[in-house]
């Protein structure tokens, strides 16, 4: 799992110290990987090249709202994909939606508020579906983590295309040459475990609904 | 043609579906009114502060590999079955933060430098006005 380096943090820190070298340094990073992943949705070499200014500018504007803890590279693509997004969108290719379901805990970082957000309620919100986001990622992190380190590679595809890309039991079994009673009882096994890691922590049912559907 | 399940819509929502599944909902979306009212569906759900599964496993990219690792997995400097995860995570999941970071890493190792470095500088001119130390 990508997470932040020592070398992205030290990167951070002198970019927030008004640093040119290190700013031209993370633009060499990271501008690759960032052009690469618009440019496979944009045809069009330079206006992929301008989201990519975009979410660098962005990043920016954020900078002093970013928390170090959270990893640069997610955090630089989760900007690109809004940039994207909101270029789809103006080109007419991607109908237009609420703005606060796409990303709006992320956008706010980088947006200015305006009032179709409903920002308090967003805002009173928020902590709390950080706290349980964080608690479900815990808990799938320990789980995933388990079955790579034990070398359950197939329980971990098995899982990932269940709840990753939605895939029904029989497609599963029949994509990993499994049988579909073991597809059942991998799933079934792994939404016990995360079950109770979440009532472990005390939190609402309601707002995981796919750990209780049977 | 595949189904486009609510799932899709949840990973279409974040950008995240390999550009042809991408582009195969946008095109439902438009002539379809029941798929669009799905989507709504799934857009009130996350405003309502429910969480999928797939949507917080995707955001914390829980098996994504490293770049090192797509990097020994270009060089064929993995073991097989590591290796054969990534072929799986990057072709079947179709993740496309993997799948940029490893035509990144391809494109470093090819393109000439003159290319590189001049858009690189561009980034920068046109960003470094916006850099402000915060001490």
């Amino acid at each position: 799992m990508p997470g932040t380096t020592e070398s992205d943090r030290l990167l951070i820190d002198r970019v927030r110290a008004g640093e040119e070298g290190a700013w031209r340094a993370l633009i060499d990073r990271f501008e690759g990987r960032l052009a690469a992943y618009v440019s496979s949705r944009l045809g069009d070499r330079s206006a992929a090249e301008d989201v990519v200014q975009e979410t660098f500018i962005g990043f920016l504007t954020s900078l002093p709202n970013y928390d170090r803890r959270r990893p640069l590279e997610s955090y630089l693509f989760s900007i690109a994909a809004h940039k994207l997004t909101d270029r789809l969108r103006r080109e007419g290719r991607r109908p237009a939606l609420p703005l606060s379901a796409v990303g709006a805990s992320d956008a706010s970082q980088w947006e200015p508020v305006g009032p179709a957000r409903r920002a308090s309620s967003i805002a009173r919100s928020g902590e709390r579906c950080r706290l349980e986001d964080g608690a479900l990622a815990s808990a799938l992190r320990k789980q995933i983590d388990h079955y790579r380190n034990s070398g359950q590679w197939k329980k971990l595809q098995c899982v990932e295309l269940l709840f990753v890309r939605g895939r029904a039991n029989k497609e599963v079994a029949e994509q990993l040459g499994l049988g579909e009673q073991a597809v059942a009882n991998y799933k079934f096994d792994f939404l016990a475990k995360l079950r109770a890691a979440v009532r472990g922590q005390k939190l609402p049912e309601e707002v995981f609904p796919e750990l209780y559907e049977e | 043609m595949p189904t486009i399940r609510q799932s899709d819509l949840d990973a279409y929502l974040d950008e995240a579906l390999p550009p042809e599944e991408m582009a195969r909902i946008e095109q439902a979306l438009r002539a379809d009114k029941e798929l669009a009212r799905t989507l709504a569906g799934v857009v009130a759900r996350r405003d309502a502060g429910v969480h999928s599964l797939g949507a917080v496993w995707r955001r914390h990219r829980l098996s994504c590999p490293t770049r090192d690792q797509l990097g020994s997995y270009l060089l064929d400097a993995l073991d097989e079955e590591e290796s054969a995860y990534i072929d799986f995570h990057v072709e079947q999941v179709g993740c496309r933060l993997c799948r940029a970071n490893l035509l990144d890493l391809e494109n470093r190792r090819r393109e000439a430098d003159t290319t590189t470095q001049a858009r690189r500088r561009r980034y920068f001119q046109s960003s470094a006005g916006h850099l402000r130390g915060e001490g």
